[in-house]
């Protein structure tokens, strides 16, 4: 398969500047989009009562605040500076916190190597010791927030547009004369949620290789099929609601009706069903690169972390730092995400209101 | 109702408890097994295949060599390593040809007998002749067994080719009739001496001294047809051989035992070979006892290292491997074993092992191959940059001796006084060198850019991913950058094969220790998708190793070796990194535990102290209960206050009750 | 409620023929016939009539549509051939490896769901209380750990300091509690987080409803409003959603008997993965798709005979 943006890529390739600057603007783009969206989403009733609600329970500030600055990693890492000399770019977080590169294991803030036969000085203190290539495990650890935002973040990208508009689109034509559509489409979301996920995801990256965008794309696979759904339940509720029969008869279009009266009503099912879902996305990759499927090497990524870490537990002394650490920052986003997630649902969905 | 319930769970939770003292030590073998003349051995992977025609890993050779017995085998103890007639019932008669072939003459014993099995009438084994062995080398060519070995045979063997492509030409037809009947056809070049059914005629049109060591593998053991064609796809998983032990028992992925071997031939534990090292550890103890010495053998699929260095440390095992992640518990600092081994009654052995591992270039990729002076100085630039010391200490922890070349000591042909000019660690000379070739710096003047190197590999594990990093930092010491490309291994061997690398890591295993098995990997006509992996083609060295190969040991073969290593030297496909060494421990209550890189048969000369095994075992596997007593004890008390805040809403709901009714 | 049974099977077979299509164009696009037959030849590098032997002998020359066409209808037969590595028959295999993987993935499967149900009521009897906070941080972090950090801590802490179990091994003729237990302890502890709190919110929403506070205004104590009323009219909901646990399930088997040495379905897969055995792949990832629609059929029939609402027609 050829790819279609390759000439571009070349071209990028030789104006390096350039393309830091196009890269930097991702991720800025990302937080204006989320913020105007946060804004524009504030001023609607609904949102602002659900927000008055999540703003009354500190689980779900601590979990924002949480989910702030793994963001502010995450950002830090995704900007940065092209360094002529070395050929390469340096993001801000590696500007901060890249340390020297060591020799081998060492403990946290020792001063010698450790595992070897004759442990040797260290170049310089590492708070959270290194791991077996000589790398900082803090720097590391730090790199992992990054793919664990962009396994979240893409994945749901990928996910969204297609759950919704399938779903959409099923549960609008289901029981109409375009009844094909639902049943095609509910027999190709019956077809892959019928297989195990997990297996699902494995024979995915099996074919696509080994890298983050794979992994996005093999999760996504799974993963819409629950959104797609959802959306069509939510819709099939919706449709035979009144103010739905009432813009029909007044001859609002089906675009009309869909995207004005169906599609801001399913945007709860939506963000929850998201906001719930990056957890168990971010633990996937860790299952993944477990099973040799995962990012592969060159990107932080605490799923290799924790792989690595079952030798390393067996070793004598215990070297437990790099599983420490990678666990730890690994519960704490997932953790975040989760108690977000539940405030969110309680906020919105009245069902559940306790 | 209160106790009721909470009286419930704390029958069931007692239940659990009690059911899991009931069947809990962590013994992982059938009860009754650790006092049995046992040897509990691991293999880390399941056995593809244990065909003799077919099988090739390590692995397979453990289970393999001891079923299958073949003319010659290696002897156990001594060095350098030399071969002992195991079936033969003398020398091979060694005759040249007229138009420069050889024929050689295999006389086996003649009271050789197959294993008692099914396939044979009335379930004994029958008798052996040179015919089972003619039905090896038959089987050999037929692309259908994938034999890994038809390849030495194949230019050399008279008939071989016309031979196999029958076999070839029944397949292309899905002619099982005609692929069957072939095996009725006569092979020329290997038949049975129509005076005498105990020799194999063998008739080569050249030289082929190498054939003696072919002839102590597991592929030209004696086969039994009935058996191959009783068992079709089956007969990977149910061995018929003649040798030492007889397969017993087969789960896939978790065990193989082996028993004894009634029909056995009579063979005995050598009473020489031992050195004055080797006469202290007791290997002459056993001299002249019949073989094996013990009753049984238990293999046990063991894939992480992490779970086999657990059950060694509990007694479960009596041998393991010093690896990255045990090497800080077992040797001291001195170098020696550690004072804690030493007190379970551990003992250490270190042997060299014949290989060399590697890394390569392509010699075909237009930037880091080619023959011209300069992409020579790019190669042996990278190639100082490579700190093979350093290598070893990181990744194999000091478990390896530095390869100037790719002879492993202990092979003929290696010369320990000869240093690589390029092998040692010389940054400046390397940036020297790489400015002469054209990218001072590392970077290229034609783009202005760093000259980037991609390696190649399929880095899955935290240990190769750990490998990667360090040649990479090593590398990018002179200025030019290294990629990894890392992606699964069938992408990686596509790669390989379509010539799209660059640079990767290899490993070579010797089959035997003849040096024409080493510098065969760099002779043009191997180049992939042969085993030479760099791709690598001098018409001097190729023309060379042609005329070695069928020299016998010498200075004049010497002599040659040393001239195709100076031109490969200097060309430098390849970075030698390492002869590895292996580093082993064993309990005190195995004994004759010498080892053998080459031969896989050792299991047959190992004895077995077991009643003291049992003993340690139980003396060091007591479960311990107190933490388990202790969270039951803890849930049991969380469970007295719910309790109460129980009892006192049922009194309220009553009392509420009553007084609104 | 036969027809509606027969209905509900007959409808599973065009997915079941989906997934076949899904996982074959899958496979056959991940790599080319010659790789997969060097990877299963000899380690050796093997001589090109081998190889193009190889390719033949395992049909892999064939037109891609008959290779489909083939391997569907062999599938859904229950003809899974031979392994392309071991060339073992895979459905012998499949039946020695069912037995660990079922006793460990049914047993954790009750244990998982009878545990959850308990502490699931317990949370929802002392709703409001420190008792229902606690458990549900506990289950919200519990949910945030990945799997194998349970089987890693676990694994050290029993096999390792306390020897308990074996780190390693399974042996069929023998007491097999010696060997399951600490793998399904795992599986129920790992499982259980997200269960409890799913229970809990069934529980809790049929708590509040009207016939439960009518019952308790009646008089009925709490713990029989609980078990009498609420539980029995939550385990619809709780019984729609065990076939929920069986993808974890088949994660734990994958993951679980690799860690533990344990031959089932699961490490059986782990190594045709790492082997890139595709036909073993293919036949397993068929067989857990037809145990999930066989789940999920169970579960529809078990609704509609516990739920009167439910319309047969």
């Amino acid at each position: 398969m050829g790819n279609p943006l390759l000439p571009l890529q070349l071209w990028l390739d030789d104006h390096p500047v350039l393309q830091n600057w196009l890269y930097n603007l991702v991720p800025v783009l990302v937080i204006v989009l989320l913020a105007l969206a946060l804004r524009q989403g504030l001023k609607q009733p609904i949102w602002a009562e659900a927000a008055r609600r999540i703003r009354r329970r500190p689980a779900a500030l601590w979990a924002i605040g949480i989910i702030g600055f793994y963001g502010l990693i995450a950002f830090s890492d995704s900007i940065g500076l092209y360094d002529a000399k070395k050929q390469e770019r340096v993001s801000l977080l590696d500007a901060i916190s890249r340390r020297e590169k060591e020799r081998y294991y060492s403990a946290p803030l020792a001063t010698m190597t450790t595992g070897e036969a004759f442990p040797k000085p260290l170049k310089e203190k590492h708070i959270l010791g290194t791991d077996g290539k000589g790398d900082d495990v803090l720097y590391q650890t730090l790199k992992g927030a990054r793919t664990a935002f962009i396994i979240g973040g893409l994945t749901s990208l990928l996910t969204i547009p297609v759950g919704i508009i399938l779903g959409l689109l099923s549960g609008f034509y289901s029981g109409t004369k375009y009844k094909w559509i639902d049943d095609l489409i509910t027999y190709i979301y019956t077809v892959i949620s019928s297989i195990p996920s997990i297996l699902l995801q494995i024979a995915f990256v099996m074919v696509l290789g080994k890298g983050i965008f794979q992994i996005c794309i093999a999760l996504g696979m799974a993963r819409w099929v629950g959104l797609c759904r959802q959306v069509r339940g939510e819709t099939l509720r919706h449709r035979e609601r009144e103010y739905v029969r009432g813009a029909r008869a007044l001859g609002v279009s089906t675009w009309g009706i869909l995207t004005r009266h169906i599609l801001p009503n399913l945007l709860p099912t939506v963000i929850i069903f998201t906001t719930l879902g990056i957890s168990g996305l971010i633990l996937s990759e860790a299952i993944l690169s477990y099973l040799g499927v995962g990012v592969g090497d060159g990107v932080g990524s605490w799923g290799n972390m924790i792989n690595a870490s079952r030798d390393e537990l067996a070793r004598e002394p215990i070297l437990w730092w790099n599983l420490a650490s990678a666990s730890t920052a690994m519960l704490g986003i997932v953790l975040a995400f989760n108690l977000l997630g539940d405030a969110l649902r309680d906020a919105i969905d009245p069902r559940l209101r306790s | 109702m209160k106790m009721k319930t909470s009286g419930r769970l704390l029958t069931l939770t007692l239940g659990l408890a009690a059911l899991a003292v009931v069947g809990c030590n962590n013994n992982p073998y059938p009860s009754g097994e650790s006092n049995e003349n046992v040897l509990f051995r691991t293999l880390t992977e399941d056995p593809k295949s244990l065909d003799p025609s077919f099988s090739y890993t390590v692995d397979e050779a453990y289970v393999c060599d001891v079923i299958y017995p073949s003319f010659y085998k290696y002897h156990p103890i001594k060095r350098p390593f030399s071969i002992m007639r195991n079936l033969g019932a003398s020398d091979p008669v060694r005759t040249p040809l007229p138009g420069g072939g050889e024929e050689w003459r295999f006389t086996f014993k003649n009271d050789l007998r197959f294993q008692d099995d099914p396939c044979f009438p009335g379930g004994k084994g029958r008798a052996i002749s040179a015919k089972d062995v003619e039905y090896s080398f038959k089987r050999m060519c037929d692309a259908k067994n994938n034999c890994p070995v038809a390849s030495f045979f194949e230019d050399k063997v008279v008939g071989w080719k016309e031979y196999a492509k029958v076999f070839t030409d029944a397949m292309e037809a899905k002619d099982e009739a005609a692929r069957a009947k072939n095996y009725d056809a006569s092979l020329p070049g290997v038949t049975v001496d129509p005076a005498d059914p105990y020799t194999l005629v063998i008739k080569l049109n050249q030289p082929y001294p190498q054939l003696k060591f072919l002839m102590a593998m597991h592929f030209t053991t004696p086969q039994a047809r009935e058996a191959v064609e009783k068992y079709g796809d089956e007969y990977a998983r149910h061995p018929v051989g003649s040798g030492p032990y007889l397969m017993t028992k087969y789960v896939p992925k978790q065990r193989i035992e082996l028993s004894v071997n009634p029909n056995r031939h009579k063979d005995f534990y050598p009473t020489d070979g031992a050195d004055a090292e080797g006469i202290k550890n007791g290997w002459l103890e056993d001299a002249g006892k019949q073989l094996p010495l013990a009753d049984k053998v238990v293999f046990s699929i063991v894939k992480e290292s992490t779970s086999s260095w657990n059950l060694f440390l509990q007694g479960y095992l009596d041998t393991a491997s010093v690896n990255n992640n045990n090497y800080q518990q077992v040797v001291a600092n001195s170098g020696g074993l550690s004072d804690s081994m030493k007190a379970r009654g551990i003992s250490l052995r270190r042997d060299p092992q014949v290989n060399v591992y590697y890394c390569a270039f392509n010699m075909e990729d237009p930037t880091f191959g080619g023959y011209t002076p300069e992409k020579r100085k790019l190669r042996q630039a990278i190639s100082l940059a490579v700190d093979a010391d350093e290598y070893i200490q990181l990744i194999v922890q000091g478990n390896g001796a530095k390869a100037d070349w790719l002879v492993p000591p202990g092979v003929f042909g290696n010369d320990p006084k000869f240093k690589n000019p390029y092998r040692e660690t010389n940054i400046e000379k390397a940036k020297q060198l790489l400015k002469e070739a054209g990218y001072p710096d590392g970077n290229d003047p034609k783009t202005g850019k760093k000259l980037v190197m991609g390696y190649d590999n399929s880095a899955t594990t935290a240990a190769t991913m750990q490998q990667v990093a360090l040649l990479q930092r090593q590398i990018e010491r002179i200025g030019i950058k290294v990629e990894s490309r890392s992606t699964t291994y069938n992408q990686f061997q596509e790669r390989l094969l379509k010539g799209q690398h660059q640079f990767i890591f290899y490993g070579w295993f010797a089959d035997y220790p003849d040096p024409e098995n080493f510098v065969f990997l760099l002779y043009g006509p191997n180049k992939k998708p042969g085993p030479n992996s760099a791709s690598y083609k001098n018409p001097e060295y190729d023309k060379l190793f042609e005329q070695m190969r069928v020299m016998d040991d010498g200075p004049a073969r010497q002599a040659i070796i040393d001239k195709m290593r100076t031109i490969a030297v200097e060309d430098c496909p390849w970075i030698p990194i390492y002869h590895s060494l292996t580093m082993g421990l064993s309990y005190d209550w195995l004994k004759n535990t010498m080892s053998h890189p080459i031969a896989n048969d050792m299991a047959q000369y190992r004895r077995v102290d077991f009643k003291e095994r049992a003993k340690r075992q139980a003396e060091w596997n007591n479960p311990i209960w107190w933490p388990v007593a202790l969270v039951v004890g803890l849930v049991g008390l969380g469970v007295v206050p719910a309790a109460k805040v129980v009892q006192q809403r049922i009194n309220r709901k009553l009392r509420q009750g009553s007084g609104g009714s | 409620m036969l027809n509606y049974i027969v209905r509900r099977v007959l409808y599973a077979i065009p997915t079941l023929i989906g997934v076949l299509l899904v996982t074959w164009f899958l496979f056959f696009k991940t790599a080319s016939p010659e790789v997969i037959a060097r990877r299963n030849l000899s380690s050796r590098a093997p001589t090109q009539a081998q190889i193009q032997s190889w390719i033949k002998g395992h049909g892999y020359d064939k037109p891609p549509l008959d290779q489909l066409q083939n391997s569907t209808l062999d599938m859904m037969r229950f003809r899974f051939g031979k392994s392309d590595a071991t060339k073992e028959d895979i459905l012998e295999r499949v039946k020695k490896g069912v037995v660990p993987s079922f006793t460990i993935g049914f047993n954790s499967f009750v244990a998982t769901v009878f545990f959850a149900v308990i502490f699931a009521a317990i949370a929802a009897y002392f709703r409001g209380t420190y008792v229902d906070t606690m458990t549900t941080v506990i289950c919200v972090i519990g949910m945030s750990l990945v799997y194998m950090i349970y089987i890693i801590g676990f694994q050290f802490l029993f096999c390792k300091i306390l020897k308990l179990g074996p780190t390693w091994g399974f042996n069929p003729d023998e007491n097999l509690i010696k060997y399951i237990l600490i793998p399904t302890i795992i599986g129920v502890v790992a499982g259980l987080a997200t269960e409890i709190r799913l229970y809990r919110t069934f529980l809790l929403e049929e708590i509040n409803l009207d016939y439960v506070r009518t019952a308790r205004a009646k008089g009925v104590a709490e713990p029989a409003v609980l078990l009498k009323h609420v539980l029995k009219n939550a385990l619809i909901p709780i019984i729609t959603n065990t076939v929920a646990v069986l993808p974890g399930l088949i994660l734990g088997s994958l993951l679980l008997e690799n860690f533990f040495g344990i031959p089932g379905l699961g490490s059986y897969l782990v190594e045709a993965i790492s082997a890139n055995d595709f036909t073993v792949v293919r036949a397993m990832v068929f067989l857990g798709t037809l145990l999930y629609i066989v789940g999920l059929i169970l579960t529809d029939i078990a609704y509609a005979l516990v739920d009167p609402r439910v319309r047969l027609s």
